[in-house]
This record gives structure tokens, sequence and C-alpha cells, in this order.
């Protein structure tokens, strides 16, 4: 069972959080903005609750 | 063993270390956070130490808590150190250094907690860690008996952090005001 | 700052009688006149509503055809509020001001039976922020109503963006009037959290006219596939508008005034797509035929440029003013749309941005509060899509619409 993230765009500040800590799902654009490319595998789930946890800005979260 | 001099020294060195871990976490969180990706320390790493400094310190706090306690040399009770009045030893300075633990204990619950706050909410709450901090400064001074007779063990440090924070503040202004308001690659809100 | 609108917001419309929504409109916009030709309003249940919306299939007039069935459906909770968005943000689009102007009462009709329906003590009313007679029109209508639901009017910011969901939500909560992120849809939770039927005052009016005629009136138009009608706003540099009333399934260029025949034309409003004389030519007018023919009819808007206009400067006019009327609140629409901008305004002076406009387009789309973006990017790549002998000339440094450079509509 794979999940997507998807960015609050209005909260996002371009900390680039997201990006350092799962970098195999979240590229930043040239303003530092979070690309997020394709689904979170089983894996890299606990990265990606990571990367949710970690954002300054609460801007990222984990959906179905 | 608890009439002797270990868990006074036990006491004050927490209590200095404490201070000092409590400055680098605010240090840290003013001129660190944030700012964009870039260049240097990932975000995540100064983020990552902030925060585990920050619980680190909530450890040496509860040392600190319990050496004053349990040590006979002065009367101060369990209470005491969640309430900040009724003491018998140093009321204000003891006082004011349980207030700071209780302003501690809310600012490091609600972070524990920050996804089910909100960032709006979280952030009035985390402000209150400067006055936990400017709380301890004085708590230290105040009580610290190594300070009261200056010994340069410990007025070094403290003075250290006093300078390290007002530097560290001065910084965040002058770079607050120096930035362009609606620069364009950020967010305007 | 931002660029001005390349079509002006209009300050009169002209009106064309039609056959259901604007028919009779020579009796006036009064209440009295409305009931004298429509009747009282019915008392109608909410299945027996979804039952009526859904065996028509009405899709919402608002730009993106959305089922109202299924927002009907959604909207069935606690406390749910009903929302007409008469905010007309974009400035080529006349239709919700025409109903305004001449069948206020149809779209309140259309509000009010589905308020009773759900259960909604107050309807909502979104008006323009810079179409003062459109404005006045309807609280001259508002006053004269007798029903027992609230009616609550809200004045929209003078903005392009103003009239999205989630952007008329936060105006509704004395919030500025821009799109926040969105967890839900609005029909689920919405105003304070409560389930909200926001929809555009055209669909309302196709409600009201539903209920006060009955399926079997509201069928004389359009096709078996596609029953009703649709609002088109057809315009030009120079003139006011003309808002015609289409049925489904009629051929574009015969519901048209004839001087929008023949031409190429822009369709859908701002967020909507180049077409060729061609592919207007043979098409009719249906959501899904258009949407097939890389023209989606969107909000139904027509603009013909003037003969001899260059397509590819009138787009980089649109995309200078689109990205003026950004939020300003997601990072890749606040830097993307005007680097857009940018990219699209240097092959309107003859260089080739090809390569950068693909690029910018893919970085802004999907990744914003709202739609914005996207239908910028829609507009500009039906410019390629639809015009690429004028691409091609832009790219290659000349222009072929005509013999001096002539920039904007």
């Amino acid at each position: 069972m794979s999940r997507r993230l998807r960015v609050d765009w209005p909260a996002c500040q371009a900390r680039g959080l997201c990006h350092e800590l799962l970098p195999e799902v979240v590229d930043l654009d040239e303003w530092g903005y979070p690309v997020v490319a394709g689904t979170v595998s089983d894996e890299l789930l606990p990265d990606a609750r990571a990367a949710v946890r970690a954002c300054p800005r609460l801007a990222l979260r984990l959906v179905d | 063993m608890t009439d002797g001099p270990l868990l006074w020294y036990l006491n004050r060195g927490t209590g200095v270390v404490l201070l000092v871990l409590l400055t680098l976490s605010v240090v840290l969180g003013v001129l660190a956070m944030g700012g964009r990706a870039g260049r240097g320390v990932p975000r995540f790493v100064t983020q990552s130490v902030h925060r585990n400094l920050a619980l680190l310190s909530v450890l040496l706090l509860l040392a600190h808590v319990v050496s004053a306690v349990v040590d006979t040399y002065v009367d101060i009770r369990w209470w005491q150190a969640l309430v900040p009045w009724g003491a018998t030893y140093e009321p204000l300075w003891l006082g004011l250094g349980t207030l700071a633990l209780d302003v501690v204990v809310v600012v490091v619950a609600t972070s524990l907690l920050r996804p089910r706050l909100g960032l709006r909410a979280w952030r009035a709450v985390h402000l209150a860690a400067w006055a936990a901090w400017a709380l301890s400064v004085a708590h230290a001074i105040g009580i610290g008996t190594d300070l009261a007779r200056p010994s340069g063990l410990a007025v070094l440090p403290t003075a250290a952090c006093v300078g390290a924070v007002g530097v560290a503040l001065v910084l965040r202004v002058s770079r607050a005001l120096a930035a362009p308001r609606g620069d364009v690659v950020r967010s305007a809100a | 700052m931002s660029a001005p609108s390349p079509v002006p917001v209009p300050d009169r419309v002209r009106i064309h009688p039609g056959p259901a929504l604007l028919a009779g409109i020579g009796d006036g916009p009064t209440l009295a006149a409305h009931r004298q030709r429509h009747g009282p309003l019915p008392q109608v249940g909410l299945d027996g509503l979804v039952g009526l919306v859904d065996a028509i299939g009405l899709r919402g007039r608002g730009g993106a055809a959305f089922p109202f069935a299924t927002k009907l459906r959604a909207a069935a909770g606690r406390r749910p509020v009903v929302v007409v968005n008469l905010s007309e943000g974009e400035p080529a689009s006349a239709k919700d001001t025409a109903l305004a102007l001449s069948r206020p009462h149809l779209v309140l009709d259309g509000a009010v039976v589905t308020a009773r329906a759900l259960g909604a003590r107050e309807v909502h009313l979104v008006l323009p922020g810079d179409r003062p007679a459109t404005a006045h029109q309807v609280r001259l209508a508002v006053a004269e109503r007798r029903d027992r639901v609230r009616f609550r009017l809200h004045a929209a910011e003078p903005r392009f963006v103003a009239g999205q969901a989630r952007a008329v939500v936060e105006l509704m909560a004395g919030r500025p009037n821009l799109p926040v992120t969105a967890w839900a849809p609005e029909a689920v939770a919405g105003h304070q959290g409560r389930p909200t039927l926001l929809s555009n005052a055209e669909t309302w009016a196709h409600v009201g006219l539903l209920v006060l005629a009955g399926e079997a009136a509201y069928r004389l138009h359009g096709t078996p596939d596609e029953p009703g009608t649709a609002l088109l706003t057809v315009t030009r540099r120079g003139f006011e508008p003309e808002v015609v009333e289409a049925p489904y399934g009629a051929r574009l260029r015969e519901v048209l005034p004839a001087w929008a025949v023949g031409s190429p034309a822009l369709v859908g409003g701002f967020h909507g797509a180049w077409a060729t004389r061609e592919t207007l030519w043979g098409a009719r007018v249906s959501v899904p035929g258009m949407a097939a023919a890389g023209m989606p009819l969107g909000a139904g808007v027509v603009h013909v440029p003037d003969p001899g206009t260059c397509p590819v400067a009138f787009t980089s006019a649109v995309v200078d003013y689109l990205a003026g009327q950004s939020a300003g609140r997601c990072g890749p629409c606040l830097n993307g749309l005007p680097a857009l901008a940018g990219a699209v305004r240097a092959m309107a002076h003859g260089r080739d941005s090809a390569a950068r406009i693909d690029e910018l387009s893919r970085l802004v789309e999907r990744r914003g509060a709202c739609a914005h973006p996207d239908g910028t990017v829609r507009l500009v790549r039906s410019l390629f899509a639809a015009l690429p002998e004028e691409v091609d000339a832009h790219r290659r440094g000349t222009c072929l619409a005509a013999t001096g450079r002539q920039v904007a509509s």
C-alpha cells in the first residue's frame, strides 16, 4: 500500500527539509519549492513520516 | 549521602550546564530556523540539534530539581519545584526557577503535540521559550551561590550565555530589518 | 503593479432573448414579472430535487462543469449552507451579470428551492466587486423576496481568483478573498466546516427553471443526452459584450452573432483555449463535445480578437494579466507565473522560448492551492496546439498577423 504526499502550498515557504529527508520522492524546483514525484512506497514510509514531522511550517501531509 | 556535598555539587553543576544548553537551544532557534534550504549544514540537522538540546535540557532539569529536593542541606519540597510560591529557601529566586520550569514543560509539551495544535497556536506558546531562558538567568544569578561570591567558574558561563543571546537577538533583528519585504522567491503570506 | 486585463470588465452588456433562461427578458427583472411568467415556486424535497438534476445531468456553469447532483448529495448534511457565486471574476464574462440584470429571480428561486430541500436557513450571495450595476440589481431583487430564508450578501474583491470556491468560503468567514488549501471539497466541509453547496449563478438559474417549468419543458431545448441550454458571452474589443443563450447541440456558428463567425477565437475565457476558424465552424455547443475538440466551453466566453491581431501577442497580454492576478500565496504560482509570462512575452517579441515555456508550464501545474496556474497553462498550451504556424513564425522572429507588429488585441 503506498500513499501520497500533499503540500499545503500557502503554508510552504521553501525551507527544504522535506527534500533533505526524502530526496527520493521530493525534489526542489528552481525557487526551492518541493516537487513531489510519485507515491511513497512502504520502505520510504518512515522517512516520509519524518519529513512530515520535520516541516517547520506543517505544510506536508501524508494522504492515501 | 543526602547530606554530603555531592548533591550540592550535582545541583550547581547541572544548573550551569542547563543554562548553557538552554542558551544554545535559544540561539539555534533564533538564528538557524527560518530561511531556505541551502549550502552548509542541512536544515534537518539544525532542527534536530535544536530539538535534542531542548530534550536533553529537560533531562538535566529533572536532575537539577531532584538533587535540590533530595538534598537536606536546604529545605526545598517537591511541590515547590512546580508551584512558584510558598518556598522557605530563597522564595523569590527559587520561584523564578520554578516558573522557568513550568514554562519549559509547556513549551516542550506543545512542541511534542505540534501537529495537533496547528502552527499559530504552537508558535505563540513557543515564544515563551524566551521567558523560560530569561527566568533561568535570573534564577541562576539570584540563587546561584557561585555567583553571589563571584567564582570565575560560574560567572563566565553565565555572562557568555547572556552575551550569546544578546548577539543572536541583534543579528536576528537586523536580518529582519534588512530583508526586503515581498521578496519574490518566497510566499507573500 | 499588475498588468490590466486585455479584455476590460464591461459596464454594459447586450442581452439577447433566449429560449429558456433568457425567455421573456422584455418583461423586466421584477419579482412580479417573474411570477407572472413562471408561477409560484414549488416546494421540492431533497430526493425529488436530486432526481431532477440527475435526470438532466445538470453541470455547473462556473467553468469546471462539475455534476450538480453530486454536489447536492454531498451537501446533504448537518447545517448546510447554500452559496450563489455571482462574483464573475472573469473580466470577459458577462453571463452572470446578464442574469442579474434580467432574470435575478430565476437564480434566487433555484437557490431558495435548494436551500429548502436541504434544510438550509441561509442563502449566501457573492456579488462582484467591480460591477456595481450588477451588485445593485441583485440587492434590489433580494429586497423584493419574501422567502423564509435569510439572504446574506458578500462583496467579492475585484480580482480574477475572487470567485474560486475556497476563496469565496474565506470571504464568507471574514478573511481575505483568496484561495487556501482544501483538504476536503467544500460541499463536504466548507463554510465553518459545514457542507457548503456553492455554485455559479447560471447553475442556480437552471435549477430554478427546472423546478418551475418541470423536466419535460426543460428538455424541449438541447439534446436527449445533453438537455438544456448554456449562456455564452461573446466579446470583441471596443464593443459591449453580447450574451446569447445557446441550446446544447446547436451549431456554434448559428448561435454566435454574425461578426463572431469566421475567425479564430479564444473559447472559455482566460483559462480557456484557442480555437481555429475550422474548429469553430464545425463545432456544436456541448460540454463533452467541445472538450473533445480541444476548446472546453468553460465559463462560456468566446472572445474574438480583431482581424490582424497577433494571437501570440494577445496570449502574452493575458498571461501578463493572469500572472499579476496570482493570490501570491503559493510559491510555484507566485514565482512561476511571472516567469511564464516573461517567457511568453519573449516569444511574442520573436524569440524562441518554447522550451522554457514548456519547462515552466510543467513546474506550475498542480502545484498550488487552486487551479489558477493550471488554467494559465491550458491557455498557453492551446496556443501551441491550435495555432502552431503563428507560434513557429514567432520562434523564427517573424509574425504572421500583420505587416507591422501589433501588440495587444
